[in-house]
């Protein structure tokens, strides 16, 4: 999957935990989760959840800790994506 | 240097099927963790309310830590809950649509933990009730001069929530500094500081909302 591919996806995965749709539709690489998207961190599992379940991949400790921004979530999907392939 | 962390949790913003499947919750606790809950006295006292309990200690150690380790990522699994006293209830409390504020950890339905990040300790103590949990962290047990609070609000959308809990803290802590210049701001980690006629000052504070819920913590040097 391209970057961009994985954005669309993502940003279905993103979608039921931030109100701001707006945002939500325009986001890049540097679109903070918890600051931008006003995402509740209760929140965070529920996405690396749903993002492991999406891309049938497992997202370990190490790389959940750095999905902070849309960048980083891409970073760490295309990773695993890349070790499944 | 002195810190503060809080969090809270709506209860009822939560998903209690998902809470219970093993991917999601071992996200969440460790092994020995695990084994705390297997070993409560209670048999009353609900995995999904463990486990967000154990949530909140965590994010309330994370931000309490965040000051002092300024490139700190929270991962759950690595803080770890070593210790919990759980009082004796059969069924906690009703919040209902008020608020309640207080000094240090002194109230009889209090959760007391210790919680420990690598080299780093801290204690927490946690406020439940059937609606919420609230924890704050701090290094000392007895949580001396700590002050927190909790409120429920009507509306939910982040901004609400944002303005809530900042016009909350601001109302106590114009009480206890009796001065009208404080403002509260973000620094650059995204960690509020307090500024006192624009200057930075030494009081630590950490502010939380989920769901209906906001709560503040802040500390008052020695």
């Amino acid at each position: 999957m391209t970057r961009q591919e994985i954005l669309d996806e993502l940003k279905k995965v993103i979608s039921p935990y931030t109100t701001n749709k707006e945002l939500l539709a325009s986001i890049d690489d540097q679109t903070d989760l918890l600051k931008d998207l006003k995402i509740n961190s209760a929140n965070l599992v529920d996405i690396i959840i749903d993002a492991e379940a999406k891309y049938d991949i497992e997202i370990d400790y190490d790389s959940a800790d750095k999905m902070v921004n849309v960048g980083t979530c891409i970073d760490v999907i295309s990773e695993k994506l890349n070790q499944k392939a | 240097m002195i810190s503060t962390g809080n969090d809270i949790v709506a209860l009822q913003a939560i998903n209690i099927t998902r809470t219970h499947q093993p991917n999601f919750y071992s996200k969440i606790l460790s092994e020995p963790e695990k084994k705390i809950y297997a070993d409560l006295e209670y048999d009353d006292f609900p995995f999904e309310n463990f486990v967000w309990l154990l949530w909140s200690i965590k994010e309330a150690a994370y931000k309490h830590l965040q000051r002092i380790i300024p490139d700190l990522l929270f991962t759950p699994v690595r803080f770890e809950v070593k210790q919990l006293i759980i009082p004796a209830f059969s069924s906690p409390p009703a919040f209902g649509i008020g608020q309640t504020e207080g000094e240090a950890c002194t109230g009889g339905h209090q959760v007391k933990g210790i919680v420990s990040f690598g080299a780093y300790t801290l204690y927490s103590c946690s406020f439940i009730s059937k609606e919420l949990i609230n924890t704050i962290a701090d290094t000392e047990p007895l949580f001396d001069k700590v002050f927190w609070g909790v409120k429920y609000i009507s509306h939910t959308d982040a901004e609400n929530q944002s303005a809530e809990v900042r016009t909350f803290i601001m109302q106590r802590l114009n009480k206890v500094f009796n001065s009208s210049c404080l403002e509260i701001i973000k620094n650059h980690q995204g960690c509020p500081i307090l500024l006192d006629n624009k200057l930075t000052s030494e009081v630590p504070v950490s502010l939380s909302h989920h769901g209906n819920f906001i709560g503040y913590s802040f500390k008052l040097p020695a």
